[in-house]
């Protein structure tokens, strides 16, 4: 009895080995295999020889740009053949911050649209690979890894990498994988050393904050400040930020709420020690329902100060609400760019030329900057990898190390060459007055104004900011 | 002579994990499968001949090598986290009845006491260092003792009751990540801290016996980081499978059976309520712990707010969908709600990218790419319809619910068992 049974289980596992044999040899007499390549999976490229031809003995001297591309000597291992280039986007597309990030990733694609209409990077297509986040950190890894395979699947670089936490939970994958990261993110940690090929842009949220503070503190001849921040990265970055610009300006901290607004939670106590401070001006560094709530609420008790915040704590989509005027008053913005539409930079002239023909039909906001600034460090990493003849994942990621992204007066320049940190951040500020009366929500890309913004500073670097030596804030 | 199905003789043939023999060659087969997922075999993991081009089917023979790949080992292995924490809550409330949304709190507690006990100390967290022999058992007690503080709510209360009390813990749970003592055991709320590499060691020496956190080398196979996490954790979910099997099928699971089926029964039939209330929290939240920890383990990020509703409402999708009260059920429904979303989003690619043929033909049907005609938006815009694949995964999720609790209350589990009876019965099925 056993021993049959043991028998049958013998045979049963010889059939499925021979079924499985047997499929090899049926399926293959069968099919002629029309399609050779919609899966992919068929041809791999050759992939662990770079370039049989060693190029290095010719070492051009870096000043002198080669007006003619040089095709034929490039380097290449994942992400790049002879027509394109794959570049990842990790974006947020379902998840909380997806209002932000969605127009943003059309903006990019609008961005390399137009770069392969005017004839892409050294000869190649730009292929964007966009891939949803949903800000879950297991989600982002998940995502990164199937970007930084090594397979036909794998990128040359990833173009937009979003959140803080997201991008730290990857930093060292990058460096091992030699991979470059452009981070959507203004946590003051990414020029430090263990973020080497985290590549950040504009000013973080802690300069920011010197700089919101300083111009406040100017404007309005303020004695005294009210710290009010989230908790955690952003939220804390922003208020170490203002405490730094506080003490360098001899302005007595009457309320330290640094990490006191809780999103969602009861900002009651929060609002009363606001009033009850006095304070000349108040710094927040929230978001733009928790704004509303705090200013409308202060100044429902008298509140009489001024209010400044770093740039996620503020949207124009609260200019048509019930706080509108009051932050018409009272408010001031600051952005670590230029606003859509305001100042007469060439940065500015190209977003608008780019959104007008490409899309239209959008809303007129400001988040497409992210896009056009992001578009920019890709492409000029990316041109520099080609002038080099290297658009390996290293050579990109080197390419970018030593260059100076050109923003043309649209954000303070992204400089990534050289080791100081001090000369690599950003400083400068774009500062804004609001105003409930110009914002119109149904203004489209063609349009001229409809945000609300007035920009009254343009790359403003306050003294504190200018003088601080860098070092994390609030480190990541 | 090869014994008829259904046909028990005792209790103890009748309580078997694996009553056939057609059963344990299937599952042997099966795990031995499982365990060479991650590696290039020739025979096994070649492309079918001349189906090559098709998804998942195509991809070598077990049909399933795919999910080796390096684009998906990271899920394949979240799938198995996520296994053990939902034999948890299936041990909880698809057994016991009792139905909790605490679930990810004790996910939280296990993680924060797992970088607490294994996680280095620095002038912002606090730590200790210990081995993960200590840390991750560390982590199942400490979440099955607070499950033990919770479990007399249990007794007083009831059904939807139960439910809303347990839901207060998540949020018990994410305040508690706000205060000076979680930040010093978590970090900072939106940002976490790092979680210590999974390395066997003896004590703190420097050299880990194996560093699973480092590719190497086993055997005759270079194992890659990711590779090594997945066999790790293989082992470790086989372990906890037999172990909710074993609860389930012996005096602790039958009575919590009775509980579950009946209370008031129960208890006048001898079986102590409160006591088994109390093993029943415990054991689930010891599984919600050990998981949490792995959670945290993978992603190499302790993030607070990570244990949120939402991943407690992951859970009772992942019961629903797999089936209540079933160990494979839960098994199924966890690789069902934590891959579908992928599997959505490359088909929706593939199909993109098909020219002519069928899946041509589907795709100009489903996706927005020709005209105004489709479902599916290729773009990524959200706005409006017809809504992005990415868009389309949210609403598939709360859809599969409804669907599955209107249409299959026993779950997928529940299908396969129709499927199998209807051919079991052939050709006498109705």
């Amino acid at each position: 009895m056993n021993r049959l049974k043991w028998l049958l289980a013998v045979m049963v596992a010889l059939a499925m080995l021979a079924a499985a044999c047997g499929d090899d040899d049926t399926t293959d007499a069968d099919t002629p295999d029309p399609d050779p390549d919609p899966g992919g999976a068929t041809e791999d490229p050759p992939e662990d020889l770079p370039d049989p031809e060693p190029d290095p003995p010719e070492d051009p001297p870096e000043d002198l740009p080669d007006p003619e591309p040089t095709t034929p000597a490039i380097a290449t291992d994942v992400g790049v053949d002879d027509d394109t280039i794959r570049i990842g986007f990790l974006s947020d597309l379902s998840g909380i911050f997806a209002g932000l990030t969605v127009p943003i990733t059309d903006g990019s694609q609008a961005y390399f649209e137009r770069l392969n209409d005017q004839g892409g990077i050294a000869g190649r297509m730009i292929e964007v690979v966009v891939r949803d986040t949903g800000y879950d950190v297991p989600t982002h890894q998940t995502h990164y890894d199937e970007l930084a395979g090594s397979g036909p699947d794998g990128v040359v670089m990833i173009g937009t990498s979003t959140g803080s936490p997201h991008t730290a939970s990857i930093r060292e994958d990058l460096i091992d994988d030699e991979l470059a990261g452009i981070v959507l993110s203004w946590n003051s940690s990414w020029a430090s050393a263990g973020s080497a090929n985290v590549f950040e842009w504009g000013t973080n949220y802690c300069v920011e904050a010197m700089n919101g503070v300083s111009w406040l503190a100017d404007a309005h001849d303020a004695k005294s400040i009210a710290i009010v921040t989230f908790p955690g990265d952003y939220g804390e970055d922003g208020a170490i930020g203002a405490k730094l610009a506080a003490e360098a300006l001899g302005l007595e901290v009457v309320y330290d709420g640094q990490g006191s607004v809780v999103p969602g939670a009861d900002q009651t106590p929060v609002i009363t020690n606001i009033v009850e401070s006095g304070a000349d001006i108040v710094w927040v560094t929230t978001n733009a329902s928790s704004l509303a709530e705090l200013i409308g609420g202060a100044y429902g008790e008298g509140f009489t100060g001024q209010w400044g915040g770093n740039g996620p704590s503020f949207s124009s989509l609260l200019l048509p609400t019930a706080v509108g005027p009051i932050l018409t008053a009272n408010y001031t913005h600051f952005a670590p760019y230029a606003s859509i539409g305001s100042g007469d930079s060439a940065g500015m002239a190209d977003v608008l030329s780019l959104m007008r023909e490409y899309a239209p039909d959008k809303q007129y906001l400001s988040v497409y900057i992210n896009s056009w600034l992001m578009g920019e460090i890709a492409r000029q990493g990316l041109e520099k990898a080609a002038e080099n003849g290297d658009l390996t994942r290293a050579g990109v990621t080197a390419a970018l190390q030593s260059i100076e992204v050109d923003f043309q007066g649209l954000a303070a320049n992204a400089n990534y060459a050289g080791d100081d940190p001090n000369d690599q951040i950003a400083r400068g500020t774009w500062v804004y007055a609001v105003d409930h009366e110009t914002y119109n929500g149904d203004a489209t890309m063609l349009d001229d104004e409809g945000e609300g913004l007035t920009m009254i500073g343009e790359n403003y670097v306050s003294e504190a900011a200018a003088n601080w030596e860098y070092e994390p804030c609030f480190a990541i | 002579m090869f014994g008829r199905p259904h046909l028990y003789t005792s209790y103890e043939q009748e309580t078997k994990i694996l009553p056939t023999w057609t059963q344990k060659v299937f599952m042997a087969f099966f795990v031995m499968m499982l365990f060479l997922l991650p590696f290039d075999i020739p025979v096994l993991t070649d492309d079918i001949p001349g189906f090559g081009w098709v998804p998942i089917i195509g991809d070598g023979i077990p049909g399933f090598r795919f999910l080796g790949d390096e684009n998906y080992m990271r899920s394949t292995t979240l799938v198995l986290i996520l296994t053990i924490a939902a034999l948890g809550l299936n041990l909880l409330s698809g057994v016991a009845g009792q139905v909790s949304l605490g679930h990810a709190f004790f996910m939280g507690v296990g993680a924060c006491a797992g970088v607490y006990l294994g996680g280095e100390a620095n002038s912002q967290v606090w730590g200790h260092g210990l081995p993960i022999w200590i840390w991750l058992p560390g982590a199942g007690v400490t979440a099955a003792l607070v499950g033990v503080v919770v479990s007399p709510v249990a007794v007083r209360l009831r059904g939807l009751y139960l439910a809303i009390v347990t839901l207060g813990l998540v949020f018990v749970g994410i305040h508690f990540g706000n205060t000076s003592w979680g930040r010093k055991i978590a970090g900072p709320p939106s940002l976490g801290r790092e979680f210590q590499d999974v390395q066997l060691k003896f004590w703190k020496e420097d050299n880990a016996l194996i560093d699973f956190s480092d590719d190497g080398r086993w055997l005759w196979f270079d194992v890659t980081d990711a590779e090594k996490y997945y066999l790790l954790f293989l082992v470790l979910t086989i372990g906890f499978v037999l172990l909710a099997k074993n609860i389930m099928r012996t005096r602790t699971g039958r009575a919590l059976q009775a509980i579950r089926d009946r209370d008031i029964a129960a208890e006048i039939m001898g079986v102590p309520e409160f006591r088994y209330k109390v093993i029943a929290f415990a054991v689930s939240s010891f599984f919600a712990g050990v998981a949490g920890a792995l959670y945290a383990a993978l992603s190499s990020q302790l993030l607070s707010d990570a244990f949120n509703l939402f991943l407690s409402v992951e859970f009772i999708a992942i019961i629903l969908i797999g089936g209540a009260g079933t160990n494979a059920g839960t098994v199924i429904g966890t690789f069902f709600v934590v891959m579908i979303p992928r599997f959505v989003e490359d088909l929706t690619e593939w199909l993109a990218a098909a020219e002519g043929g069928v899946a041509g033909a589907v795709a100009d049907v489903v996706l927005t790419g020709g005209g105004d005609f489709g479902l599916v938006a290729s773009g990524i815009e959200s706005q409006g319809w017809p809504m992005s694949v990415y868009d389309w995964n949210v609403v598939l999720f709360g859809l599969l619910i409804i669907v599955f609790l209107i249409f299959e209350p026993l779950g997928i589990y529940g299908i396969w068992v129709r499927i199998r009876n209807y051919w079991k019965r052939w050709p006498f099925s109705y």
